[in-house]
Protein backbone atom coordinates (compact mmCIF):
# COMPACT_ATOMS: atom_id res chain seq x y z
CA UNK A 1 0.00 0.00 0.00
CA UNK A 2 1.16 3.07 -1.00
CA UNK A 3 0.92 6.80 1.29
CA UNK A 4 -2.03 7.84 -1.01
CA UNK A 5 -3.77 4.26 0.17
CA UNK A 6 -3.23 4.71 4.05
CA UNK A 7 -4.36 8.29 3.90
CA UNK A 8 -7.32 7.67 2.48
CA UNK A 9 -7.93 4.81 4.86
CA UNK A 10 -7.28 6.74 7.45
CA UNK A 11 -10.04 9.25 6.59
CA UNK A 12 -12.60 6.26 6.18
CA UNK A 13 -11.19 5.08 9.58
CA UNK A 14 -11.76 8.82 11.12
CA UNK A 15 -15.35 8.68 9.65
CA UNK A 16 -16.27 6.27 11.69
CA UNK A 17 -14.08 6.55 14.65
CA UNK A 18 -17.25 8.57 16.47
CA UNK A 19 -18.98 5.34 16.65
CA UNK A 20 -16.63 3.76 18.27
CA UNK A 21 -16.24 6.13 21.05
CA UNK A 22 -20.02 6.54 21.19
CA UNK A 23 -20.20 2.73 21.96
CA UNK A 24 -17.29 3.89 24.52
CA UNK A 25 -18.70 6.34 26.16
CA UNK A 26 -21.96 5.16 26.67
CA UNK A 27 -20.52 1.53 27.71
CA UNK A 28 -18.80 3.44 30.40
CA UNK A 29 -21.99 6.01 31.46
CA UNK A 30 -23.97 3.17 31.75
CA UNK A 31 -21.52 0.22 33.25
CA UNK A 32 -20.17 2.41 36.28
CA UNK A 33 -23.43 3.17 37.73
CA UNK A 34 -24.84 0.25 37.23
CA UNK A 35 -21.46 -2.16 38.66
CA UNK A 36 -22.21 -0.14 41.71
CA UNK A 37 -25.73 -1.10 42.30
CA UNK A 38 -25.00 -4.56 41.58
CA UNK A 39 -21.86 -4.53 44.22
CA UNK A 40 -24.68 -2.77 46.57
CA UNK A 41 -26.86 -6.04 46.10
CA UNK A 42 -24.10 -8.44 46.45
CA UNK A 43 -23.22 -6.73 49.93
CA UNK A 44 -26.95 -6.59 50.74
CA UNK A 45 -28.30 -9.46 53.70
CA UNK A 46 -30.90 -10.68 51.39
CA UNK A 47 -29.77 -13.91 50.86
CA UNK A 48 -32.10 -15.02 47.11
CA UNK A 49 -30.41 -11.29 46.15
CA UNK A 50 -26.89 -12.47 46.48
CA UNK A 51 -27.79 -15.69 44.69
CA UNK A 52 -29.49 -13.66 41.57
CA UNK A 53 -26.54 -11.07 41.48
CA UNK A 54 -23.82 -13.98 42.08
CA UNK A 55 -25.88 -15.63 38.80
CA UNK A 56 -25.56 -12.61 36.95
CA UNK A 57 -22.12 -11.93 37.31
CA UNK A 58 -21.55 -15.73 36.86
CA UNK A 59 -22.92 -15.52 33.34
CA UNK A 60 -21.70 -12.34 31.92
CA UNK A 61 -17.95 -13.20 33.27
CA UNK A 62 -18.66 -16.78 32.39
CA UNK A 63 -19.43 -16.41 28.45
CA UNK A 64 -17.91 -14.24 25.66
CA UNK A 65 -19.23 -10.51 25.14
CA UNK A 66 -19.30 -11.58 21.44
CA UNK A 67 -21.75 -14.24 22.28
CA UNK A 68 -23.78 -11.74 24.53
CA UNK A 69 -23.53 -8.90 21.88
CA UNK A 70 -25.31 -11.59 19.60
CA UNK A 71 -27.67 -12.59 21.92
CA UNK A 72 -28.89 -9.32 23.05
CA UNK A 73 -28.94 -7.95 19.69
CA UNK A 74 -31.02 -10.60 17.81
CA UNK A 75 -33.60 -11.44 20.99
CA UNK A 76 -36.04 -8.87 20.25
CA UNK A 77 -36.16 -9.11 16.42
CA UNK A 78 -36.48 -13.17 16.80
CA UNK A 79 -39.50 -12.91 19.08
CA UNK A 80 -41.10 -10.70 16.91
CA UNK A 81 -40.68 -12.64 14.15
CA UNK A 82 -42.04 -15.55 15.89
CA UNK A 83 -45.23 -13.97 17.20
CA UNK A 84 -45.82 -12.32 13.52
CA UNK A 85 -45.61 -15.66 12.52
CA UNK A 86 -48.01 -17.38 14.71
CA UNK A 87 -50.60 -14.54 14.15
CA UNK A 88 -50.05 -12.63 17.59
CA UNK A 89 -49.62 -9.25 17.19
CA UNK A 90 -50.84 -7.98 20.23
CA UNK A 91 -49.32 -7.27 24.01
CA UNK A 92 -45.66 -6.31 23.94
CA UNK A 93 -45.28 -7.16 20.22
CA UNK A 94 -45.90 -3.47 18.85
CA UNK A 95 -43.94 -2.44 22.17
CA UNK A 96 -40.97 -4.59 20.88
CA UNK A 97 -41.55 -3.58 16.90
CA UNK A 98 -40.60 0.18 17.72
CA UNK A 99 -37.52 -0.79 19.87
CA UNK A 100 -36.15 -2.96 16.76
CA UNK A 101 -37.37 -0.24 14.18
CA UNK A 102 -35.64 2.66 15.97
CA UNK A 103 -33.01 3.90 13.99
CA UNK A 104 -30.57 3.41 16.68
CA UNK A 105 -31.36 -0.09 17.45
CA UNK A 106 -28.20 -1.48 17.09
CA UNK A 107 -26.09 0.78 19.08
CA UNK A 108 -28.71 0.50 21.88
CA UNK A 109 -28.58 -2.85 22.12
CA UNK A 110 -24.83 -2.89 21.99
CA UNK A 111 -24.61 -0.26 24.63
CA UNK A 112 -27.31 -2.56 26.81
CA UNK A 113 -25.03 -5.40 25.75
CA UNK A 114 -21.31 -4.13 26.81
CA UNK A 115 -22.62 -2.25 29.64
CA UNK A 116 -24.11 -5.37 31.93
CA UNK A 117 -21.09 -7.23 31.00
CA UNK A 118 -18.84 -4.45 32.30
CA UNK A 119 -20.95 -3.75 35.30
CA UNK A 120 -20.55 -7.25 36.26
CA UNK A 121 -16.18 -6.61 36.31
CA UNK A 122 -16.44 -3.20 37.45
CA UNK A 123 -19.16 -4.99 40.62
CA UNK A 124 -15.81 -6.89 41.33
CA UNK A 125 -13.80 -4.43 41.63
CA UNK A 126 -15.55 -2.30 43.65
CA UNK A 127 -16.47 -5.10 46.22
CA UNK A 128 -12.80 -6.32 46.16
CA UNK A 129 -12.21 -2.27 47.16
CA UNK A 130 -14.86 -1.97 49.60
CA UNK A 131 -13.68 -5.48 51.43
CA UNK A 132 -9.74 -4.42 51.45
CA UNK A 133 -10.85 -1.58 54.03
CA UNK A 134 -10.10 -2.69 57.95
CA UNK A 135 -13.20 -3.76 59.55
CA UNK A 136 -11.53 -1.61 63.06
CA UNK A 137 -12.38 1.52 61.06
CA UNK A 138 -15.98 0.58 60.93
CA UNK A 139 -15.67 0.03 64.34
CA UNK A 140 -14.29 3.66 64.85
CA UNK A 141 -16.47 5.37 63.28
CA UNK A 142 -19.30 3.76 65.00
CA UNK A 143 -17.36 4.80 68.44
CA UNK A 144 -17.18 8.54 67.37
CA UNK A 145 -21.19 8.49 66.29
CA UNK A 146 -21.33 8.06 63.05
CA UNK A 147 -24.41 6.65 61.14
CA UNK A 148 -24.01 3.85 59.13
CA UNK A 149 -24.56 6.11 55.90
CA UNK A 150 -22.34 8.42 57.05
CA UNK A 151 -19.10 6.13 57.64
CA UNK A 152 -20.25 4.56 54.53
CA UNK A 153 -19.94 8.10 52.59
CA UNK A 154 -17.14 9.50 54.79
CA UNK A 155 -15.18 7.06 55.82
CA UNK A 156 -15.22 4.21 53.16
CA UNK A 157 -15.86 5.64 50.00
CA UNK A 158 -13.80 7.98 49.58
CA UNK A 159 -10.94 5.34 49.97
CA UNK A 160 -12.28 2.87 48.20
CA UNK A 161 -12.35 5.00 44.99
CA UNK A 162 -8.56 5.78 45.60
CA UNK A 163 -7.92 2.17 45.48
CA UNK A 164 -9.88 0.78 42.61
CA UNK A 165 -8.92 3.30 40.50
CA UNK A 166 -6.05 1.42 39.25
CA UNK A 167 -8.32 -2.04 38.05
CA UNK A 168 -10.91 0.37 36.81
CA UNK A 169 -7.85 1.60 34.82
CA UNK A 170 -7.12 -1.87 33.36
CA UNK A 171 -11.23 -2.26 32.59
CA UNK A 172 -11.45 0.87 30.52
CA UNK A 173 -8.85 -0.07 28.97
CA UNK A 174 -9.60 -3.29 27.73
CA UNK A 175 -13.18 -1.58 27.24
CA UNK A 176 -11.61 0.47 24.09
CA UNK A 177 -10.67 -2.66 22.65
CA UNK A 178 -13.71 -4.77 23.10
CA UNK A 179 -15.36 -2.11 20.91
CA UNK A 180 -13.81 -3.62 18.20
CA UNK A 181 -15.45 -7.11 19.15
CA UNK A 182 -19.26 -5.01 17.54
CA UNK A 183 -18.46 -5.83 14.53
CA UNK A 184 -20.05 -9.56 15.00
CA UNK A 185 -23.20 -7.46 14.57
CA UNK A 186 -21.60 -5.86 11.54
CA UNK A 187 -21.41 -2.63 13.50
CA UNK A 188 -19.74 0.62 11.23
CA UNK A 189 -16.79 0.70 13.84
CA UNK A 190 -13.03 1.13 13.09
CA UNK A 191 -11.96 -2.51 13.11
CA UNK A 192 -14.93 -3.42 10.79
CA UNK A 193 -14.26 -0.81 8.46
CA UNK A 194 -10.38 -1.86 8.20
CA UNK A 195 -11.46 -5.44 7.82
CA UNK A 196 -13.38 -4.46 4.90
CA UNK A 197 -10.13 -2.26 3.54
CA UNK A 198 -8.05 -5.03 4.17
CA UNK A 199 -10.08 -6.72 1.97
CA UNK A 200 -10.10 -4.41 -0.99
CA UNK A 201 -6.43 -3.59 -1.21
CA UNK A 202 -6.07 -7.23 -0.53
CA UNK A 203 -3.16 -6.55 2.06
CA UNK A 204 -3.42 -6.23 6.05
CA UNK A 205 -1.99 -2.64 6.20
CA UNK A 206 -5.74 -1.64 7.13
CA UNK A 207 -5.94 -3.49 10.33
CA UNK A 208 -2.19 -1.57 11.37
CA UNK A 209 -3.62 1.77 10.72
CA UNK A 210 -6.89 0.47 13.02
CA UNK A 211 -4.56 -0.53 15.75
CA UNK A 212 -2.44 2.70 15.72
CA UNK A 213 -5.96 4.26 16.57
CA UNK A 214 -6.61 2.18 19.43
CA UNK A 215 -3.20 3.15 20.63
CA UNK A 216 -3.85 7.06 20.53
CA UNK A 217 -7.38 5.95 22.47
CA UNK A 218 -5.64 4.15 24.98
CA UNK A 219 -2.75 6.50 25.35
CA UNK A 220 -5.62 9.23 26.00
CA UNK A 221 -7.11 7.22 28.95
CA UNK A 222 -3.71 6.13 30.58
CA UNK A 223 -3.12 9.86 30.63
CA UNK A 224 -6.31 10.48 32.31
CA UNK A 225 -5.76 7.64 34.72
CA UNK A 226 -2.43 8.59 35.85
CA UNK A 227 -3.79 12.62 36.47
CA UNK A 228 -7.04 11.35 38.50
CA UNK A 229 -4.65 8.78 40.29
CA UNK A 230 -2.39 11.83 41.45
CA UNK A 231 -5.44 13.57 42.23
CA UNK A 232 -6.86 10.95 44.95
CA UNK A 233 -3.09 10.51 45.85
CA UNK A 234 -3.70 11.74 49.56
CA UNK A 235 -3.16 10.01 53.08
CA UNK A 236 -0.65 7.82 52.16
CA UNK B 1 -18.54 -19.44 -0.78
CA UNK B 2 -18.35 -18.95 2.56
CA UNK B 3 -20.58 -21.63 4.53
CA UNK B 4 -21.07 -20.86 8.21
CA UNK B 5 -20.11 -24.11 10.26
CA UNK B 6 -18.84 -21.87 13.22
CA UNK B 7 -22.58 -20.34 12.98
CA UNK B 8 -24.19 -23.02 15.33
CA UNK B 9 -21.80 -22.11 18.04
CA UNK B 10 -21.98 -18.29 17.36
CA UNK B 11 -26.00 -18.18 17.27
CA UNK B 12 -25.89 -20.64 20.34
CA UNK B 13 -27.92 -18.46 22.66
CA UNK B 14 -30.24 -16.82 20.03
CA UNK B 15 -31.03 -20.36 18.97
CA UNK B 16 -31.92 -21.65 22.37
CA UNK B 17 -33.89 -18.25 22.50
CA UNK B 18 -35.82 -19.41 19.40
CA UNK B 19 -36.57 -22.52 20.18
CA UNK B 20 -38.06 -21.00 23.57
CA UNK B 21 -40.24 -18.72 21.52
CA UNK B 22 -41.51 -20.76 19.02
CA UNK B 23 -42.31 -23.69 21.75
CA UNK B 24 -43.89 -20.40 23.70
CA UNK B 25 -46.02 -19.81 20.49
CA UNK B 26 -46.58 -23.44 19.61
CA UNK B 27 -46.81 -23.73 15.83
CA UNK B 28 -45.42 -21.09 13.79
CA UNK B 29 -46.38 -22.29 10.05
CA UNK B 30 -47.37 -18.56 8.65
CA UNK B 31 -50.38 -17.19 7.50
CA UNK B 32 -50.31 -18.91 4.42
CA UNK B 33 -50.63 -15.73 2.35
CA UNK B 34 -47.27 -15.06 0.53
CA UNK B 35 -46.96 -11.37 1.00
CA UNK B 36 -43.32 -10.76 0.36
CA UNK B 37 -43.53 -9.22 -2.62
CA UNK B 38 -46.75 -6.61 -1.55
CA UNK B 39 -44.42 -5.86 1.13
CA UNK B 40 -41.54 -5.01 -1.08
CA UNK B 41 -43.19 -2.99 -2.87
CA UNK B 42 -45.42 -1.27 -0.73
CA UNK B 43 -41.84 -0.31 1.11
CA UNK B 44 -40.71 0.85 -1.97
CA UNK B 45 -37.41 -0.75 -1.33
CA UNK B 46 -35.60 -3.96 -1.17
CA UNK B 47 -32.67 -4.76 1.37
CA UNK B 48 -30.29 -6.57 0.14
CA UNK B 49 -28.03 -7.99 3.12
CA UNK B 50 -24.10 -8.51 2.09
CA UNK B 51 -21.06 -9.54 3.61
CA UNK B 52 -19.35 -6.14 1.76
CA UNK B 53 -15.72 -8.20 1.64
CA UNK B 54 -16.77 -10.52 -1.16
CA UNK B 55 -14.47 -9.18 -4.29
CA UNK B 56 -15.69 -8.86 -7.03
CA UNK B 57 -19.40 -9.56 -6.15
CA UNK B 58 -20.08 -7.69 -3.32
CA UNK B 59 -17.17 -5.43 -1.80
CA UNK B 60 -16.45 -2.09 -0.32
CA UNK B 61 -13.86 -0.02 -2.00
CA UNK B 62 -11.40 2.67 -1.78
CA UNK B 63 -14.03 4.91 -0.80
CA UNK B 64 -15.94 2.89 1.48
CA UNK B 65 -18.75 2.41 -1.42
CA UNK B 66 -20.04 -1.06 -1.43
CA UNK B 67 -19.82 -2.10 -5.19
CA UNK B 68 -19.74 -5.41 -7.06
CA UNK B 69 -21.47 -7.25 -9.62
CA UNK B 70 -24.08 -8.81 -7.43
CA UNK B 71 -24.61 -4.94 -6.35
CA UNK B 72 -24.94 -3.75 -10.20
CA UNK B 73 -27.38 -7.04 -11.22
CA UNK B 74 -29.53 -6.01 -7.99
CA UNK B 75 -29.69 -2.45 -8.69
CA UNK B 76 -30.87 -3.06 -12.27
CA UNK B 77 -33.40 -5.83 -10.68
CA UNK B 78 -34.54 -2.69 -8.48
CA UNK B 79 -34.86 -0.60 -11.10
CA UNK B 80 -37.14 -2.33 -13.23
CA UNK B 81 -39.41 -3.30 -10.15
CA UNK B 82 -39.78 0.39 -9.63
CA UNK B 83 -38.01 -0.15 -5.97
CA UNK B 84 -35.02 1.27 -4.22
CA UNK B 85 -32.08 -1.16 -3.52
CA UNK B 86 -31.00 -0.66 -0.16
CA UNK B 87 -27.79 -2.95 0.89
CA UNK B 88 -27.17 -3.71 4.31
CA UNK B 89 -23.98 -5.14 6.16
CA UNK B 90 -24.50 -8.62 7.81
CA UNK B 91 -22.05 -10.84 9.40
CA UNK B 92 -21.83 -13.97 7.57
CA UNK B 93 -22.10 -16.34 10.31
CA UNK B 94 -25.25 -14.75 11.61
CA UNK B 95 -27.09 -13.63 8.04
CA UNK B 96 -29.48 -16.38 8.49
CA UNK B 97 -30.66 -14.68 11.89
CA UNK B 98 -31.17 -11.24 10.00
CA UNK B 99 -33.03 -12.99 7.31
CA UNK B 100 -35.49 -14.81 9.86
CA UNK B 101 -35.68 -11.83 11.53
CA UNK B 102 -36.92 -9.27 8.72
CA UNK B 103 -33.43 -6.69 8.58
CA UNK B 104 -32.97 -8.24 5.13
CA UNK B 105 -35.32 -9.12 2.66
CA UNK B 106 -32.37 -11.41 0.59
CA UNK B 107 -28.85 -12.47 0.72
CA UNK B 108 -27.08 -11.69 -2.38
CA UNK B 109 -23.83 -11.71 -1.75
CA UNK B 110 -22.15 -15.00 -4.02
CA UNK B 111 -24.40 -17.28 -1.77
CA UNK B 112 -23.41 -20.98 -2.95
CA UNK B 113 -26.47 -23.62 -3.03
CA UNK B 114 -25.95 -26.57 -0.39
CA UNK B 115 -28.77 -28.73 0.56
CA UNK B 116 -28.14 -27.72 4.24
CA UNK B 117 -28.72 -23.62 2.94
CA UNK B 118 -31.92 -24.81 0.87
CA UNK B 119 -33.28 -25.90 4.49
CA UNK B 120 -33.06 -23.09 6.20
CA UNK B 121 -33.29 -20.27 3.06
CA UNK B 122 -35.32 -20.25 -0.22
CA UNK B 123 -32.89 -20.05 -2.82
CA UNK B 124 -33.49 -18.48 -6.12
CA UNK B 125 -32.60 -20.25 -9.40
CA UNK B 126 -28.79 -20.08 -9.79
CA UNK B 127 -27.16 -17.67 -11.74
CA UNK B 128 -23.76 -18.16 -12.43
CA UNK B 129 -21.41 -21.32 -11.86
CA UNK B 130 -18.30 -21.47 -9.60
CA UNK B 131 -15.34 -23.29 -9.29
CA UNK B 132 -13.07 -24.14 -6.48
CA UNK B 133 -9.21 -24.06 -7.54
CA UNK B 134 -5.86 -23.85 -6.01
CA UNK B 135 -3.65 -20.64 -6.46
CA UNK B 136 0.20 -20.96 -6.30
CA UNK B 137 2.84 -18.83 -6.34
CA UNK B 138 4.05 -17.80 -9.76
CA UNK B 139 7.53 -19.41 -9.29
CA UNK B 140 5.77 -22.67 -7.47
CA UNK B 141 6.98 -26.11 -8.81
CA UNK B 142 3.43 -27.26 -8.30
CA UNK B 143 1.40 -27.73 -11.46
CA UNK B 144 -0.54 -30.27 -10.35
CA UNK B 145 -2.80 -31.70 -8.10
CA UNK B 146 -0.59 -34.48 -7.28
CA UNK B 147 2.30 -32.40 -6.96
CA UNK B 148 -0.11 -30.61 -3.85
CA UNK B 149 1.49 -33.99 -1.47
CA UNK B 150 1.97 -33.19 1.83
CA UNK B 151 1.38 -28.85 1.08
CA UNK B 152 -0.21 -26.70 3.58
CA UNK B 153 -2.71 -25.04 1.91
CA UNK B 154 -4.61 -22.18 3.17
CA UNK B 155 -8.78 -22.03 2.93
CA UNK B 156 -11.21 -19.68 4.79
CA UNK B 157 -12.60 -21.02 7.65
CA UNK B 158 -16.26 -21.58 8.08
CA UNK B 159 -16.51 -21.81 3.95
CA UNK B 160 -17.93 -24.53 1.80
CA UNK B 161 -13.81 -24.36 0.84
CA UNK B 162 -12.86 -25.68 3.67
CA UNK B 163 -15.80 -28.69 3.69
CA UNK B 164 -14.76 -29.59 0.09
CA UNK B 165 -11.28 -29.08 0.41
CA UNK B 166 -11.38 -31.73 3.48
CA UNK B 167 -13.70 -34.30 1.68
CA UNK B 168 -11.04 -34.04 -1.41
CA UNK B 169 -8.69 -36.54 -2.14
CA UNK B 170 -5.80 -34.07 -1.77
CA UNK B 171 -6.48 -33.79 1.86
CA UNK B 172 -7.81 -37.42 2.88
CA UNK B 173 -4.90 -39.27 0.77
CA UNK B 174 -2.39 -37.28 -0.10
CA UNK B 175 -1.79 -35.80 2.82
CA UNK B 176 -1.88 -32.28 2.13
CA UNK B 177 -2.73 -29.79 5.38
CA UNK B 178 -5.40 -27.49 5.35
CA UNK B 179 -4.57 -23.98 7.09
CA UNK B 180 -7.35 -22.31 8.23
CA UNK B 181 -7.89 -18.90 7.75
CA UNK B 182 -10.48 -15.83 8.43
CA UNK B 183 -10.22 -14.40 4.84
CA UNK B 184 -9.33 -15.12 1.37
CA UNK B 185 -7.07 -12.37 2.03
CA UNK B 186 -4.92 -13.29 4.92
CA UNK B 187 -4.64 -16.59 3.16
CA UNK B 188 -3.08 -15.13 0.35
CA UNK B 189 -0.65 -13.02 1.79
CA UNK B 190 0.66 -16.51 3.57
CA UNK B 191 1.31 -17.81 0.05
CA UNK B 192 3.30 -14.60 -0.84
CA UNK B 193 5.28 -14.90 2.13
CA UNK B 194 5.41 -18.90 1.47
CA UNK B 195 3.75 -19.41 4.92
CA UNK B 196 1.72 -21.98 3.01
CA UNK B 197 1.91 -23.95 -0.35
CA UNK B 198 -1.42 -23.09 -2.03
CA UNK B 199 -4.23 -21.47 -1.78
CA UNK B 200 -8.09 -22.93 -2.36
CA UNK B 201 -10.78 -20.43 -3.01
CA UNK B 202 -13.30 -19.84 -5.61
CA UNK B 203 -12.49 -19.45 -9.18
CA UNK B 204 -14.20 -16.19 -9.39
CA UNK B 205 -12.46 -14.52 -6.15
CA UNK B 206 -8.91 -16.08 -7.22
CA UNK B 207 -9.25 -14.62 -11.14
CA UNK B 208 -9.96 -10.87 -9.64
CA UNK B 209 -7.39 -11.29 -7.24
CA UNK B 210 -4.96 -12.06 -9.47
CA UNK B 211 -6.02 -9.37 -12.43
CA UNK B 212 -5.94 -6.70 -9.56
CA UNK B 213 -3.40 -6.67 -7.45
CA UNK B 214 -0.84 -7.88 -10.50
CA UNK B 215 0.89 -10.37 -8.11
CA UNK B 216 2.63 -13.71 -9.10
CA UNK B 217 0.12 -15.99 -8.56
CA UNK B 218 -1.13 -18.84 -11.06
CA UNK B 219 -3.52 -20.51 -10.74
CA UNK B 220 -3.84 -24.69 -11.22
CA UNK B 221 -5.56 -25.62 -14.35
CA UNK B 222 -7.22 -28.87 -12.11
CA UNK B 223 -9.85 -27.54 -9.83
CA UNK B 224 -11.97 -29.39 -7.36
CA UNK B 225 -15.98 -29.66 -7.66
CA UNK B 226 -17.79 -26.57 -9.15
CA UNK B 227 -20.57 -24.67 -7.40
CA UNK B 228 -23.47 -22.51 -7.88
CA UNK B 229 -24.22 -19.16 -7.04
CA UNK B 230 -27.76 -18.18 -5.92
CA UNK B 231 -30.11 -15.39 -4.10
CA UNK B 232 -31.28 -16.27 -0.63
CA UNK B 233 -34.48 -15.59 0.15
CA UNK B 234 -36.70 -16.09 3.60
CA UNK B 235 -38.66 -19.53 3.79
CA UNK B 236 -42.10 -18.79 1.84
CA UNK B 237 -41.31 -15.22 0.34
CA UNK B 238 -41.84 -17.07 -2.98
CA UNK B 239 -43.46 -14.35 -4.69
CA UNK B 240 -40.72 -12.14 -3.76
CA UNK B 241 -38.42 -14.83 -5.27
CA UNK B 242 -40.64 -15.56 -8.43
CA UNK B 243 -40.42 -11.69 -9.22
CA UNK B 244 -36.52 -11.20 -8.65
CA UNK B 245 -36.19 -14.10 -11.24
CA UNK B 246 -38.26 -13.39 -13.69
CA UNK B 247 -36.93 -9.28 -13.87
CA UNK B 248 -33.02 -11.38 -13.89
CA UNK B 249 -34.50 -13.11 -17.18
CA UNK B 250 -35.93 -10.94 -18.83
CA UNK B 251 -32.32 -8.68 -18.27
CA UNK B 252 -31.03 -11.88 -19.92
CA UNK B 253 -33.32 -11.32 -22.47
CA UNK B 254 -32.20 -7.59 -23.82
CA UNK B 255 -28.56 -8.85 -23.11
CA UNK B 256 -28.24 -6.37 -19.92
CA UNK B 257 -26.89 -8.92 -17.50
CA UNK B 258 -24.70 -10.12 -20.46
CA UNK B 259 -23.28 -6.38 -20.29
CA UNK B 260 -22.98 -6.28 -16.29
CA UNK B 261 -21.19 -9.83 -16.69
CA UNK B 262 -18.78 -8.14 -19.17
CA UNK B 263 -18.04 -5.33 -17.28
CA UNK B 264 -17.02 -7.35 -14.45
CA UNK B 265 -15.22 -10.60 -15.58
CA UNK B 266 -14.59 -9.62 -18.75
CA UNK B 267 -17.19 -12.47 -20.46
CA UNK B 268 -20.84 -13.43 -19.69
CA UNK B 269 -19.92 -16.00 -17.24
CA UNK B 270 -24.07 -16.34 -16.03
CA UNK B 271 -26.09 -19.37 -16.50
CA UNK B 272 -29.47 -18.09 -15.71
CA UNK B 273 -31.97 -18.84 -18.49
CA UNK B 274 -29.61 -20.67 -20.66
Amino acid sequence: MDFEAIKKVTLILLEYLPNTLSLFAWTLVFSIPVGMVVTWLKKCRCKPINWLTDLYILIMRGTPLMLQIIAFYYAIPMIVASAVNSGRTGGIIPILQGIMNHPDYMIIALVVSFSLNYAAYFAEIFRGGIEAIPKGQYEAAQMLGMTKIQTFFRIILPQVTKRVIPATANEVIVLVKDTSLANVIAFAEITMKAKQQMNFYSSIMPLFIAGVFYFVMNAVVTAVFSFVEKKFDYYK
Amino acid sequence: MKNSMMKKLLCAAVSAMMLFSAAACGESGGTGEDKSLQKVMDAKKMVLGLDATFKPMGFTNENDEIVGFDIDVAEEVCKRMGIELELYSVNWETKEQDLNAGTIDCIWNGLSVSDERKQVMLMSEPYMNNEMVFVVNGKSDITALSDLKDAKIGVQNGSTALEILNASEVVATNGATPVELSTNVEALNQLELNMVDAVFLDSVVANYEIVSTGKDYKVLEEGLSSEQYAIGFRKGDQALCDKVTATLKEMVADGTLAKISTEWFGSDVTTIGK
